[in-house]
């Protein structure tokens, strides 16, 4: 059995519509990994995504692009918290308008009017036009070398959120409509002139989107549910040759559900060069070492593992602005471990090592520690400047001359006032 | 008898037992006068509880305890990265540590004879026990102005004296309690010094000097009253060699021990503030070479010499320090100084200082309620001095003149002005009381028909009365002992008869009474409030404790991180500190004026632009002060605009101050405020929810006394964290980036299930077209 990343218990939402044997393939793929798959409809009450404020999967699958109400435990608010909660959401749209048509919009996927699915004539086939081979773009997400994939469903656009990771767009010559004549083409040109919002077109379009939620949790949209279905994963591509709709799926999932491309941070650590124990404090200018450990998720192991993989990591210390921001290369010879050495900043205050590394599929990684630059204590000053003579010369010849004119005082006192004496005398 | 008297006197008791009664009366007096001093300062905890009161003395109580468990060198080197969030406060090195210093040697002295006290009693009772000592300090300031009957009558008042009991009240742990003790101290040994011509007595002053420097700013005061005071007296004539030893060994002692503060460090030499006394330094070396060279040489050659070196060394002096200045050796004067000459001047350029209300001019009543009686006979104790005019009597002149100046511009010098006043009206108190206490009768006068009898037992009575007349008898006994003596000069005035005597004493002893009548209420009903709880009357007259703020700071205590920031308006910044222990961004130590006006501009902006200001602060929870339920007028809705000028200083382009005035520029919160203030933060804080709480009645804002919108403000990057019982303490959380990185305000939306419009793709698409 694999544990997994984050663990193995998955809901699926299941539109009555769908025959779970329709999908049967894609299901068992992930119970083969290990994955416990509870099945329910829509509109059951039981089992609830959320219980007593708690999560009670790991990972939720929505299957019902095309069901209009739901049970009172999923809405598109409970689907936000359950992100928030740290649970993988894997969500399939179709062309029909459903509640969770706006909450694609919250995730900064912009869905065409309702009943527009996606459409290309080419290449020439004798699927209809609404059931597109796609040719899949090489990914991190996906495994290399991947055939077209079989697609039907609603393309999305794509709004200006960095969280967003595109993973499959749609064909460069597909567009989105509402009639699948090749008749109304000017009729169509027409209206989308009208709803000001241009054509829906083109290879800008997504189909399967994924998105890197804050809180460290991934959503997946897909455009078409049929994607994952037995039928697509079988269907014949019109060149000939299978699809590679099983290996799509099963990677998508395997990024939704944080088995792949998962990182994070295991523990960092900190102190001044030549010690071992993390200071409390640090003094301004101190030479200070930072060391980050990075592990990956191996789904094969479903182990963590140390990962140097990551050349770009950077480090900042931060009081309101970055002081320093250096390269926080990975040290050769011990694996997960990255280090750097810097010269703290001549200037106190509340400082903190920040490491933000957000690359796209990749898991966030954040990790900020606050620790205090202090001015040297008081005795931590040099001492004996070279600058500082002229005043030691003072002070000395000063104290010389108290001394040699008390002694000549005392001493010459007698004589002199004899002498004076009998001068005057 | 070689005179007449108006009464009899005892006329066979020999000099030593007068001299023995008289001075156990005054150890007596003394040791009652600490007592009542210290006794009227319990107001406050008996009143209330042993509490820390107001906001600086938090601030020195935490950082006592910073003292007394980890010792003087981690106190020295104390680095507060909690205080001014993120930049930190180097504590050790910017404050006055004194205070901290004083309550640490008690705490350990206590200890070492093992009474183990609790640091926040001493901290409590530092300020009623100093008292004591002032009014001592003062005995021996006033015994050499005039006599020792003066010095206690001026003992007595600055005891109970509410000017100064406003700044020393049990629990206000501030370093005035201290201050005023060192104060009257230093001048005391100054002016022994200058009577003396003492290098020991010029010493103690300045050692005492140099504490003063560890404990209050104020210590600027002493550093140019006592230049002022000898160059008035080389001025006058009056120089001598007593002046040149007293002032040498105060100023070089004094100076260079007051530079071992590091908070002072080189500003003894480097500032325009401290140049008056090496001036004076200067000058005083010159005068004596001068006189040196006069003994040595004829006169005429000396006075074409003395006008030659005096006029191009005062040239080389006053060029040698305009040059500094100019080069910037020597810092020009500050803000703060100029404030006190421009009273509009700290309002033009330094809100900051403006903003604080102990920094106003001071209202005309406050002198009567401050010093009563006293402010009526000081000017007659001015008087007085120039009477008899010896050098110490210049001080108090100068001292008067210079002190009532301060005391008229800024609330806060009042306590400046009160031991002044204190000395000079009891030099005059006790002028009349030995006039009309003297039972010699003028020559002329047939002999007194007064009966002895009655006079005796009203002269016992009024010894009874208490400390104050307590001095009366020693004055009473010295003159009679004078009268008795071989002096035998007629006099050719006087008063006649007991008659007018008993008139003029009982009415002194009534203004006395008064005096001791309206201290009491004053301490009791004014100056004994902590402030951090607040009191008031239920209708049955039970007290009724409103106690909001520390419910509040103990809810952050208790239920929020320890590293969790708060802002809140610089004013709580200390009481933060000390009772919720968490991080502010800005306290009361205003020394960074960019980083309080990053906080006023987070409060008078929208939530758009304050939002990326608290992130970027690492914010959690934004605290605010609201009265508008129960009537507390110093809320923070009332301190906006000083935030507003504030931030406006700083950032005049995207402030400004008009924008939060209605058309006709009235300062409102209703209907009327204007969108700029109603989209403020600190609006939409002050009344979140608050229209609520009246059940669909009209809100009424109490303080404003103006009637609140229904439909109150909406906040949607803050959440409501807690609200005190009487909604004084209003606490927000600072809400996370949204999950999905939309911004907040589209975020809330969504959570309350609004639609959100379809929105269009974005221009991304159009632009491939």
């Amino acid at each position: 059995m694999w544990a997994k990343c984050t663990g193995d218990s998955v809901l699926v939402i299941l539109e009555p519509k769908l025959q779970k044997d329709s999908f049967s393939k894609f299901f068992s793929g992930l119970e083969e990994k290990g994955y416990e798959l509870t099945f329910r409809s829509p509109k059951d009450v039981k089992p609830a995504v959320i219980e007593y404020d708690e999560a009670k999967f790991s990972h939720v699958i929505l299957f019902a692009p095309e069901s209009k109400s739901f049970a009172q435990d999923v809405t598109p608010q409970s689907l936000v918290t359950l992100l928030s909660k740290h649970t993988n959401l894997l969500i399939a749209l179709s062309p029909r308008q459903t509640p969770f048509t706006s909450l694609a919009a919250e995730f900064s996927l912009t869905l065409p009017p309702p009943g527009t699915p996606l459409i290309s004539h080419f290449p020439t086939r004798n699927e209809p036009a609404t059931v597109i081979p796609v040719s899949v773009a090489p990914s991190d997400i996906l495994s290399p070398g991947l055939s077209p994939v079989w697609f039907s469903g609603v393309p999305f656009a794509y709004q200006n959120n960095p969280l967003l990771v595109p993973i499959l767009n749609a064909p460069a010559e597909s567009f989105a409509s509402d009639s699948e004549s090749d008749l109304g083409a000017d009729a169509l040109v027409d209206a989308t002139d009208k709803g000001g919002e241009g054509l829906w077109a083109g290879s800008q379009l997504g189909l399967v989107a994924g998105f890197q939620a804050l809180g460290g949790a991934r959503a997946t949209w897909v455009g078409g549910v049929e994607l994952f279905s037995d039928e697509f994963f079988q269907k014949d591509l019109p060149g000939g040759g299978k699809p590679g709709n099983e290996q799509f799926a099963s990677d998508v999932a395997a990024w939704t559900f944080q088995e792949s491309l998962a990182l994070r941070i295991d523990r960092v650590e900190h102190h001044r060069v030549n010690e071992t124990v993390p200071g409390q404090t640090y003094t301004t200018n101190d030479q200070v070492v930072f060391t980050a450990y990075i592990s990956r998720f191996n789904p094969v192991k479903s182990t963590w593992e140390p990962y140097s993989g990551i050349e770009d990591l950077q480090l900042e210390f931060t009081m309101l602005d970055p002081h320093i921001r250096t390269a926080l290369p990975p040290v050769r010879g011990a694996p997960g471990k990255y280090s750097v050495t810097f010269r703290a900043p001549d200037r106190h205050g509340v400082f903190k090592f920040i490491i933000d590394y957000k690359r796209k599929g990749l898991t966030h990684l954040h990790s900020s520690t606050v620790v205090p630059l202090v001015p040297p204590r008081h005795d931590g000053y040099p001492r004996f400047l070279s600058a500082a003579w002229p005043y030691y010369v003072g002070a000395i010849s000063t104290s010389v001359g108290f001394l040699l004119f008390s002694a000549l005082w005392l001493a010459g006192d007698d004589r002199a006032s004899a002498k004076k004496s009998t001068k005057t005398e | 008898m070689a005179t007449t008297t108006a009464y009899q006197v005892p006329a066979n008791l020999s000099p030593t037992a007068i001299a023995n009664t008289s001075s156990l009366l005054r150890i007596v007096a003394l040791a009652l006068i600490s007592a009542a001093a210290i006794a009227s300062r319990l107001f406050a905890v008996i009143n209330f509880e042993s509490i820390i009161h107001e906001f600086d003395p938090w601030f020195n109580y935490r950082a006592t305890k910073v003292l007394a468990s980890e010792g003087f060198y981690a106190f020295w080197n104390w680095f507060d990265p909690t205080a001014w969030y993120p930049l930190g406060r180097v504590v050790g090195g910017t404050i006055y540590p004194g205070l901290m210093a004083t309550s640490g040697v008690i705490f350990y002295a206590l200890k070492a004879i093992n009474l183990p006290v609790d640091i926040r009693n001493i901290c409590v009772l530092l300020a009623p026990g100093f008292s004591a000592l002032t009014a001592w300090a003062t005995y021996m300031f006033t015994k050499e102005m005039k006599d020792e009957s003066a010095g206690l009558l001026a003992a007595a008042f600055i005891g109970i004296v509410p000017g100064y009991i406003s700044r020393s009240v049990a629990g206000s742990y501030d370093n005035e309690a201290i201050a005023i003790f060192l104060l009257m101290f230093t001048f005391y040994a100054w002016i022994k010094a200058l009577k003396t011509g003492s290098a020991f007595f010029g010493t103690v002053a300045a050692l005492f000097y140099f504490y003063m420097v560890a404990a209050w700013g104020g210590y600027a005061f002493i550093t140019n009253m006592i230049p002022l005071h000898a160059l008035a007296l080389i001025l006058m004539g009056r120089y001598s060699g007593r002046l040149y030893v007293g002032y040498s060994s105060w100023y070089a002692v004094g100076t260079l021990a007051s530079m071992q503060v590091p908070f002072v460090g080189f500003q003894p030499v480097r500032t325009s503030e401290h140049m008056a006394a090496l001036g004076v330094f200067g000058l005083l070396q010159i005068i004596a070479f001068a006189e040196l060279v006069r003994s040595h040489v004829s006169s005429k050659q000396f006075r074409a010499l003395l006008f030659a070196s005096v006029i191009g060394l005062g040239l080389l002096g006053t060029a040698g320090i305009v040059g500094m200045t100019y080069k910037g050796w020597i810092a020009p004067w500050t803000g703060r100084f100029y404030s006190l000459w421009d009273t509009g001047y700290a309002k033009k350029y330094i809100p900051i200082i403006a903003s604080v209300s102990e920094h106003q001019p001071t209202a005309w009543p406050s002198f009567f309620m401050d010093l009563q009686f006293l402010i009526f006979l000081f000017p007659a104790g001015v008087i007085m001095c120039f009477r008899q005019l010896r050098d110490e009597h210049v001080f108090v002149i100068i001292y008067a003149i210079v002190a009532s100046y301060f005391a008229g511009v800024m609330v806060r010098l009042m306590l400046t002005l009160t031991p002044v006043v204190c000395v000079a009206a009891a030099i005059a108190f006790s002028t009349l009381l030995d006039t009309y206490l003297n039972p010699e009768q003028p020559e002329e006068e047939t002999p007194s028909a007064a009966v002895p009898s009655t006079a005796a037992p009203s002269e016992t009575s009024s010894a009874k009365k208490g400390k104050k007349a307590a001095p009366a008898p020693a004055t009473l006994a010295e003159l009679v002992s004078n009268a008795t003596g071989p002096e035998s000069t007629k006099r050719k005035t006087g008063i006649f008869g007991l008659d007018t005597r008993l008139l003029v004493i009982l009415n002194a002893l009534g203004m006395l009474v008064f005096f001791v009548w309206h201290c009491t209420w004053v301490t009791s009903s004014a100056y004994s409030s902590p402030s951090v709880v607040l009191a008031s009357a239920n209708p049955d007259g039970s007290q009724h404790i409103i106690d909001d703020f520390r419910e509040a700071y103990y809810w952050l205590r208790q239920n929020t991180p320890e590293d969790a920031v708060v802002m809140s308006w610089w004013d709580y910044g200390y009481q933060i500190a000390g009772m919720a222990d968490r991080p502010t961004l800005v306290d009361n130590n205003t020394w960074n004026n960019t980083h309080i006006a990053t906080v006023g501009k987070a409060m008078s902006s929208t939530e758009e632009v304050a939002y990326p200001i608290l992130r970027k602060h690492d914010v959690d929870y934004v605290l605010i002060i609201f009265g508008g339920l129960i009537g507390y007028s110093g809320d923070d809705i009332n301190k906006f605009l000083w935030m507003v000028r504030i931030a406006q200083g700083v950032w005049p382009d995207e402030i400004q101050e008009p924008n939060y005035f209605t058309r006709t520029g009235e300062y409102k919160i209703d209907d009327q405020a204007s969108q700029t203030m109603k989209d403020s933060l600190m609006y939409k804080m002050s009344y979140y929810r608050f229209a609520e709480l009246f059940g669909g009645q009209q809100a009424v804002d109490r303080v404003r006394g103006q009637q609140v919108p229904k439909t109150g403000p909406t906040l949607d990057y803050l959440d409501e964290a807690f609200t005190s019982e009487n909604w004084i303490v209003r606490i927000f959380q600072v809400k996370k980036e949204d999950l999905l990185g939309r911004d907040l305000k589209s975020a809330n939306s969504f959570d309350q299930g609004k639609k959100k419009k379809r929105s269009k793709p974005s221009s991304r698409r159009r632009a491939i077209l």
